[in-house]
Formats: C-alpha cells, structure tokens, sequence
C-alpha cells in the first residue's frame, strides 16, 4: 500500500440509540469484527436514526469504513491526544462568548 | 467547537410522542470518536492494587446512584421564557456542554469497554459508560424543558476516528472526572448557604451526582497506580501539560460565562480558585506534583491567557483578512501565556501507597 492511497470497505452494523430520560447513548457496532485504527472513517448508510424521545432504536445497516492513509495514521497518532479538551465538562461548545 | 446549535424547527422532536414541553430547537451532538492502543490496555494489571480495586468495583456494581437520577418533587418548574436572555442563554449553554461531556464520556468509554478483552478493565469501562449516558439522559431532560432537543443524527454522517495514547486517557480523564466533581460538589455547598441563588432545580442533584464523577477518578487513580511509569520520569511533564490545560481552559471558560455565575451568586475567580484547591489536594493521591495555584505567576498567566482568548473571539468576529491576522496574533499571545503557566514552579507531592479516597467535601 502506498504512502496516499485510501482503501475502503463495507462492513454491516448494528446502531443503537437510546434517547430516553434514563440513558441517551448512541453507538455503532460492527458486525463482522471490522476493527477501526485511528484517522478511519466510518459513515453509516442510509437515513438518520431516528429515535424520538422515550425511544430505543437498534438497527441493523451497513458502514462504509475509509481507511486512512499511513501519512495520515501517523499525523493522527501525532495530533488526537490534542482533543481531549472535551471530556471537560466546561468544554468549548462554540464560540467563546454567546 | 464539537457542538452545533441550530434554530430549526425539529421533525424528528415535532413528531415524537412526549409529556415534556416540546421541543423547538434543535442541538446537534458531534461527539468525537475514539481509539487507542487496545493492546496496551488490555496488558495492565490491576494486582499491585488488588484490594482497593475490588473494593470500589464492588461500589460501582452496586450502583448507590441508581435511582438518584429521577425527577421528584424536588424538580422546581423553571420559568426559561421569562429567564432575562442573557442567563437563558448561559444557561443552555452550561447544559449543552455538560451534556456533550457526558455523552462524550459514554462514547468513549463503551469503546474502551467494546474493544478491551481485559476482564477487571471492561468491567470498569462497562459502568463509567452507564453512569455517563444516565447523565446526559437526565441533562437532556433539563434540556427538553428549555425548549431545546438534541439531535443524535451524527452516525450516519462521516466521522473520523481520533486517537488517544492510553496514559493520556488516563490524565486527561482522571482529571475531568475530578475537576467535575469538585465543581459540582463547590456549586451545591455554595447554593446551601444561598439558596436564593438557586434558578435551576439541577443544581440541587449535583451532590450525590458528583459522587459518579469521584468514584470514576479514583479507578483511574488506581490504573495510574497500577504501572509507576505512568507517573515518574518524563510523564511528569505530561502531567503537569494536563493539569496546566484544563485548569486553563476551565478560567477561560468560567470568565466567558459571567451572568451565568452571577446568578449563582458565585465570584468566579474565588469559585476557580476554589475547585483548583480542591483538585490540587485530591490529586495529591497520585500525582507526584502539584501547580503552584497561590504563585502571583499563576494567576498572571491565567488573566494572560483569558485576554488572548478573548482578543481571538472578538477577531473571529472581525472576520477578513485583519480577523485572520487578529487571530494570529492572539493564538501566539495564548501560546505564550501558556507557556508562562507551564514554567509557572510547580510543588513536589509524595502520594501515599494506597491513593484510595473518599469524597470529604
């Protein structure tokens, strides 16, 4: 694999999101062990989940994962620790005054 | 910047079925993603710390804040309409960040317990991601209520996974954890003696919330604990980059909120002041230095870094060529304020062999 190149792949997955009053959490799993390394992406198919209030939603899709390039695997190794920032809970929301 | 808020009517709130006041705003979550070296943590070991361990395991599985995180009559009606702007705005804004902190929390943890095979660390993972997604439910509920729902339809847009070296999870969210409790635990006592100051029934749950935020702390005083490497040698210096940041950013932005801690009847520079004491005392536990929070060095910097952030916003807003040149200049006059912190003389700290605490405040 060169320096540049981008590789992609399919992986079926299974999302759930929960927006109730005792738990809002929102996850992807994959299904098939596709294991994401730092500076992937992943864009899940299809139409937004949609779970209203009070709902658990869990469905079953697929997820399109490009694989980041070595440059960029190692600029994130590099850089990522940097964000940490919003684990905070009096993070950057926007801008600094309102 | 994790954070958008937009003002569109919501149709995926318009048409939920709800007994809260409805939506009609909308936040979207934006939650990074994360990865680490799940190698690297899978081969820690807990067994020099065995018994404190087990013992706040046990804590966490029994989960004494299971039912805490429900609306009782306590939950006073909050007037947001006739809440004068400027606070309504804070407000949200408070909410809105302690929100994506929580459900930050949430991501991140569940992965760490997703992708981890080791035993006492999934566990742990396992119940610090309940307790965060318990969190952001209930906030979001408080949310709801000002009219604001938040929008969870971030998966299907592309994200891309960041990276976290394992030792910096460690500080990064030892600290968090601890910070926010010693800022939940400094609001509630304050709005004891000053109820009058109390406009948001939320505060009145902070007290045994923020025993979550004290018992996550102490397992990653205990992971530090587990491996010495993690808190000698040059990670000294990382460490001391960490407590330098996120007190920073917490002066920063606690300034930038002013209505929001007037209201609360709080003098901002005494309540930071305030939870830097406490961290700096409970990090003693583990850390084996800490900042100089009483240097006249300090608490110039810290003034220091607050003006260059406030330049940089008021040039964002310029926009142009100059607002790019403002920016320029006041992120190199952050940069350097930061730099004064850190260089700012920092204390030694001899942490005890067992850095069990319980919360004292």
């Amino acid at each position: 694999m060169g320096l540049l190149t981008r590789r992609s792949e399919t992986a079926p997955c299974t999302v759930e999101v929960s927006h109730r009053f005792e738990s809002l959490h929102a996850h992807v799993r994959f299904d098939n062990g596709a294991v994401v390394h730092p500076g992937d992406s992943v864009t899940v198919h299809g139409a937004p989940v949609v779970a209203a209030y009070g709902e658990v939603v869990r469905e079953a899709r697929f997820a399109t994962i490009v694989r980041a390039t070595p440059l960029e695997r190692a600029w994130t190794r590099a850089t990522g620790d940097l964000e940490f920032m919003e684990l905070c809970e009096f993070s950057f929301s926007e801008e600094l005054t309102l | 910047m994790n954070v958008q808020t937009s003002v569109e009517a919501d149709p995926i709130l318009a048409g939920a079925n709800e007994t809260t006041k409805m939506a009609h705003k909308t936040t979207l979550l934006n939650p990074r993603f994360y990865t680490t070296d799940f190698d690297e943590m899978d081969a820690i070991d807990v067994t020099p710390v065995r018994e404190a361990w087990d013992d706040l395991l046990a804590q966490m599985r029994a989960d004494p804040n299971r039912n805490h995180f429900r609306k009782t009559e306590e939950w006073d009606e909050v007037d947001w309409d006739a809440m004068e702007p400027e606070l309504r705005a804070e407000a949200i804004d408070f909410l809105v960040s302690s929100l994506t902190a929580e459900f930050s929390g949430c991501v991140l943890y569940k992965e760490m317990k997703r992708r981890g095979n080791n035993k006492d660390i999934c566990e742990l993972f396992s119940y610090m991601s309940r307790d965060e997604a318990r969190h952001a439910g209930f906030i979001n509920d408080a949310l709801r209520e000002a009219g604001i729902g938040v929008n969870l339809g971030f998966l299907t847009k592309t994200k891309k996974y960041t990276y976290f070296k394992p030792k910096f999870i460690y500080y990064a969210t030892y600290l968090s954890e601890k910070i926010g409790y010693a800022r939940y635990i400094t609001i509630f006592r304050h709005l004891e003696e000053h109820p009058e100051h109390r406009f948001h029934p939320i505060f009145k749950w902070f007290e045994n919330w923020c025993n979550d935020e004290h018992s996550h702390g102490e397992a990653f005083a205990l992971l530090m604990k587990s491996d010495p490497k993690l808190t000698s040698g040059r990670n000294v210096w990382w460490i001391k980059f960490f407590l330098v940041a996120v007190f920073g950013t917490m002066w920063v932005r606690d300034h930038a909120r002013r209505r929001f801690h007037e209201a609360l009847g709080v003098d901002i520079d005494w309540y930071d002041q305030e939870v830097f004491r406490k961290t700096s005392i409970m990090a003693r536990q583990i850390f084996p230095i800490e900042l100089d929070i009483d240097h006249p060095s300090w608490r110039r910097g810290l003034v220091r870094l607050q003006r260059a952030f406030e330049a940089m916003d008021r040039a964002s807003e310029r926009g142009g060529l100059a607002g790019r040149l403002g920016r320029a200049v006041a992120g190199a006059r952050a940069g350097l304020a930061f730099a004064r912190l850190y260089f700012t003389p920092s204390r030694r700290t001899e942490p005890p062999a067992n850095p069990r605490l319980r919360p004292a405040w």
